[in-house]
């Protein structure tokens, strides 16, 4: 039997720390829409380690089973085996993109290696999705774009974007994020404003590019290592790189560790330090999405939540043990259906609370929620609420 | 194969796998032992379950009915092959608060039962460590305990009733609200039954008012002796804490390596106790069992009041079992019974029982009820290294045997300790269950070759193996 062919597949000893024990299994978002072994982490992991011990192959069920995966990484906290789940994922899925190489895959191999990266084209992109969106005709975008693009924020005419500079970088980089500079560029120019007012010096390098999140989740291993090493040079002066999308600062932090942070553990510390006020409650609720990159793959919580505080928010749990939402990268364009179910199911916990302003630090995130929520309700970064508050507080 | 095809008919293809990826996924539960089924099926309710056994019977595959698979003595491995059941689709909850009472369908996971049941102010009373992701179905099948069943009972004193399938396809009902019930009690029969006599498809389970108040103390002590010593005092002075839990040096370092919950490393022995009730009574007992334990030497006494704090604790507790992994790639449990007035001297012969055999022993239990966990930590690569768990598990046996203590506490018997059966039964006693086994299924086609061993039967009862499996280490 064909074992891995490639140097990133699982390793043995992620795969033997799990003792099948189960306790994955209840926080498992396909786990629970199935009640099936094949859609468990248990059942992946044994998956991987029945190719590892010549028992399976990497054939079409192995490929199924991967791929109906979130890559939600819900599963890692609560393993008291701390089985790294997120990095064998990425190893099963670059040894399937090797293995069973489909024309599909090579497209999204070259989207995501090429056509993301490059602001030109994404520029493009944009003005087209605008354009759409000003004539109301994204109905008219194929099937599975469709949703998610629904979930746009309106998109502006004339995004002021901030800039990728030129001088010299040091301090704080911040990464800016291939869809998150194009769509939501009111999260970086809040960033870049509270990180200086805390008194930070950032810069933003003009070398930068796309983390190499999206092609790492896929599979596509040489893409996001090509990225990565740009993003190395180009940020090799900087202290600290910080990302404003949970599923940037995820991916940078499992390659720098200490050297790279989500937006909200900076902005949270400056807040405990003093070096940004608390503001007064305005007795306004917020109910808080945690996006799973956030939540299991850097176990933060609480940095969301005091930010949300330190705006004068009073906070709305949703008690769903952070199940993901199903945007999940390209899940919902991948897996149509479970993705669907999934948002709905969320959007309908979201509605029983009341509270129509609802805080998530993931663009992906935003726009499923926006997708399945509908009219009605406000959906910003967590950083957004508080730079609001605080220029209504002067 | 002509019976994947009429079950397919029946379920639709979707819920039939026999791929073997799929099969393979569905090999074993969470102990080390693995058979190959022929296909697993997902019944979606009583009739299905029905039709299911009766397409099995009549190719003569064996039916293997499956919760969530945490269970540790491979009762729902598929050691003969067969037809492996997942129950999971079969998860409704009913509460009926007036009864304080539910009826939920066999694979409901019982956490998600005691959260449905929060608001009515009730809860699910058995918690065994892995209740965020067992089922209650295998609760029953299992006679499963916890923590908390050392003042509540295991699960059989929580269940009222239950539909079930027997082998012959046929739905019966036993039990029911009404506390004293007519006729024999099946209902206890079954229970415990771990699949061999009947597959539940639904079951009426009492619910119980949560407490007032709680309050969890963590004590920890300079020798496992003190510790023993101060649980058989708490008893003797005429309380039943809750819980009251055991964990030993390595087990705390091992779950502290993990969750970082400030638990202390360098006590030889930490004890966790809750107690419930009103505020006045709770902080009376509190002080009490922290009284108990610094005449015991203790040398530090935690009362945790936050429900945060208290979940902490109990968190470390319940991911005892998994926290080994870090240590070894494989783990040996054990799951026996010894009178709590003979822990102390049990529990010093448990070590010398694995420092003879050079192994890494860990403890954690339920020592409220003088339910033991031994766990030895190894490789199962190395041979000899298995070998000598297989002696040093086989000596724990006869240890516990030897104080006056059971087989099973609450994992079952499954394959695992099947054939250490006839060291704790008599031949009469084993006959007498086989024949109850055949009355139910004659041609054993319910989860075979479990629980009993080969040769029950007072007839063919002879050449008894002491032996755990082949392949009992993969
Ligand atoms: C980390 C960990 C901690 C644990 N802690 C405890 C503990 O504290 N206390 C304790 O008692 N156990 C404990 N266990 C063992 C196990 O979780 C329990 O035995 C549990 O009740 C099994 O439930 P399950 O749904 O996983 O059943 P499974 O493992 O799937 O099956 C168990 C048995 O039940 C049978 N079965 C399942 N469903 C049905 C049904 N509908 N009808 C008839 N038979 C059925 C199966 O055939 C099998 O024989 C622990 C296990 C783990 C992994
Ligand atoms: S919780 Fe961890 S060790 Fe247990 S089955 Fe899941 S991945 Fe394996
Ligand atoms: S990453 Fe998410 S979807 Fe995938 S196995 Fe883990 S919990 Fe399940």
């Amino acid at each position: 039997m064909q074992g891995w062919v490639t140097e990133h597949h699982p390793t043995r000893d992620g795969l033997t720390a799990c003792v099948q024990c189960g306790l994955c299994l209840p926080v498992c978002p396909t786990f629970r829409l199935t009640g099936r072994e094949t859609a468990s982490p248990r059942g992946r992991i044994q998956a991987m380690r029945s190719v590892d011990e010549g028992q399976a192959s990497v054939d079409a069920k192995f490929e199924e089973i991967l791929d109906f995966c979130l890559g939600c990484r819900a599963c890692e906290p609560v393993c008291p085996g701390m089985v790294p789940y997120g990095s064998l994922l990425e190893g099963s899925r670059a040894e399937i993109s090797a293995q069973r190489p489909t024309a599909y895959r090579r497209l999204r191999r070259w989207v995501l290696g090429r056509v993301v990266p490059t602001p030109a084209l994404m520029r493009i992109l944009t003005v087209v999705l605008r354009i759409l969106q000003r004539l109301h005709l994204i109905r008219l975008v194929p099937g599975r774009f469709r949703r998610s693009l629904s979930g746009l924020r309106p998109l502006d005419h004339a995004p002021n974007r901030v800039d990728r500079e030129s001088d010299e970088p040091g301090g704080i980089g911040l990464l800016t994020g291939c869809i998150q500079e194009q769509w939501f560029p009111e999260v970086n120019r809040a960033a870049v404003e509270l990180l200086r007012n805390a008194g930070h010096e950032v810069s933003i390098p003009a070398t930068q590019t796309c983390c190499g999140a999206l092609a790492a989740h896929d599979g596509h291993a040489e893409v996001a290592g090509r990225l990565g090493e740009a993003n190395d040079r180009a940020f090799a002066a900087c202290g600290t790189i910080v990302a404003t999308v949970a599923g940037c600062s995820a991916h940078l932090v499992d390659r720098h560790g200490d050297g790279a942070a989500d937006i909200t553990a900076v902005i949270a510390a400056a807040i405990d330090e003093g070096r940004l006020p608390m503001l007064p409650r305005s007795g306004q609720k917020v109910v808080v999405q945690d996006p799973c990159h956030l939540r299991h793959a850097q176990k933060s919580i609480r940095p969301q939540r005091l930010i949300l505080e330190a705006a004068g928010l009073d906070l709305v749990e949703l008690d769903d043990a952070g199940m993901c939402c199903g945007a999940a990268g390209l899940y919902t364009i991948l897996q149509p259906e479970a993705s669907a179910e999934l948002g709905r199911q969320k959007a309908g916990r979201i509605s029983e609370l009341g509270p129509e302003l609802v805080a998530s630090a993931n663009p992906g995130c935003e726009m499923q929620l926006r997708a399945f929520l509908g009219e009605g309700y406000e959906i910003r970064h967590p950083i957004e609420m508080y730079l609001q508050a605080l220029r209504r507080h002067g | 194969m002509a019976a994947i095809a009429e079950l397919r008919d029946l379920l639709g293809s979707d819920r039939v796998l026999d791929d073997p990826l799929e099969r393979r996924l569905y090999s074993k539960d969470a102990s080390l032992m693995r058979g190959d089924p022929v296909c697993v099926v997902f019944p979606g309710d009583a009739e299905q379950v029905s039709a299911i056994v009766r397409i099995a019977a009549r190719h003569g595959l064996p039916v293997i009915p499956r919760g969530a698979g945490t269970g540790l003595t491979a009762g729902a491995s598929p050691m003969t092959g067969g037809i492996v059941m997942s129950m999971t689709g079969m998860n409704t909850i009913e509460i009926d608060p007036d009864n304080q009472a539910a009826w939920v369908g066999p694979g409901v996971i019982n956490l998600d039962l005691s959260k449905q049941a929060r608001p009515y102010g009730l809860h699910f009373a058995p918690d065994p460590s892995s209740q965020s992701a067992c089922t209650i179905g295998g609760n029953l099948a299992n006679n499963s305990g916890g923590p908390h069943c050392l003042a509540e009972g295991s699960t059989t004193s929580h269940v009222l009733g239950l539909e079930f399938v027997t082998a012959d396809g046929q739905i019966h009902e036993v039990g029911g609200l009404a506390p004293d019930q007519p006729g024999l009690d099946l209902r206890a029969l079954l229970v415990g039954s771990e699949g061999t006599l009947g597959i539940a498809t639904r079951i009426l389970v009492r619910l119980l008012p949560i407490a007032d108040d709680v309050r969890t103390l963590l004590l920890d002590f300079p020798s496992v002796e003190d510790a023993a010593r101060t649980v058989s005092d708490v008893i003797a002075a005429g309380m039943v804490p809750a819980a009251l839990e055991m964990m030993d040096q390595r087990m705390v370092m091992a779950v502290e390596n993990w969750l970082g919950a400030g638990l202390p490393t360098d006590a030889a022995a930490v004890l966790l106790a809750e107690v419930v009730g009103s505020t006045a009574t709770v902080e009376s007992e509190a002080s009490i069992i922290a009284e108990i334990g610094r005449s015991n030497h203790a040398r530090n006494v935690v009362i945790a009041v936050e429900s945060e704090d208290r979940e902490l604790l109990w968190k470390g507790r319940k991911s005892a079992f998994g926290a080994i992994a870090q240590l070894a790639p494989d783990y040996y449990l054990h799951d026996t019974v010894v009178p709590r007035t003979r822990l102390v001297e049990t529990m010093a012969g448990v070590y010398e029982i694995a420092d003879r055999h050079d192994l890494t022993m860990l403890n954690v239990f339920h020592a409220g009820d003088g339910n033991l966990h031994p766990l030895i930590a190894f490789d199962s690569s190395d041979e000899d290294v298995a070998r000598r768990v297989k002696l040093a598990g086989e000596e724990i046996v006869d240890l516990c045997l030897s104080v006056g203590g059971a087989l099973s506490g609450e994992h079952g018997v499954g394959v695992e300790k099947r054939d250490l059966m006839p060291s704790s039964f008599s031949a009469l006693d084993l006959d007498a269950q086989a024949r109850i086994k055949d009355v139910f299924d004659p041609d054993h086609l319910l989860n075979p070759a479990k629980v009993l061993p080969q040769g029950s039967r007072c007839f063919d009862f002879g050449g008894v193996r002491r032996e755990v499996p082949e392949g009992a280490w993969v």
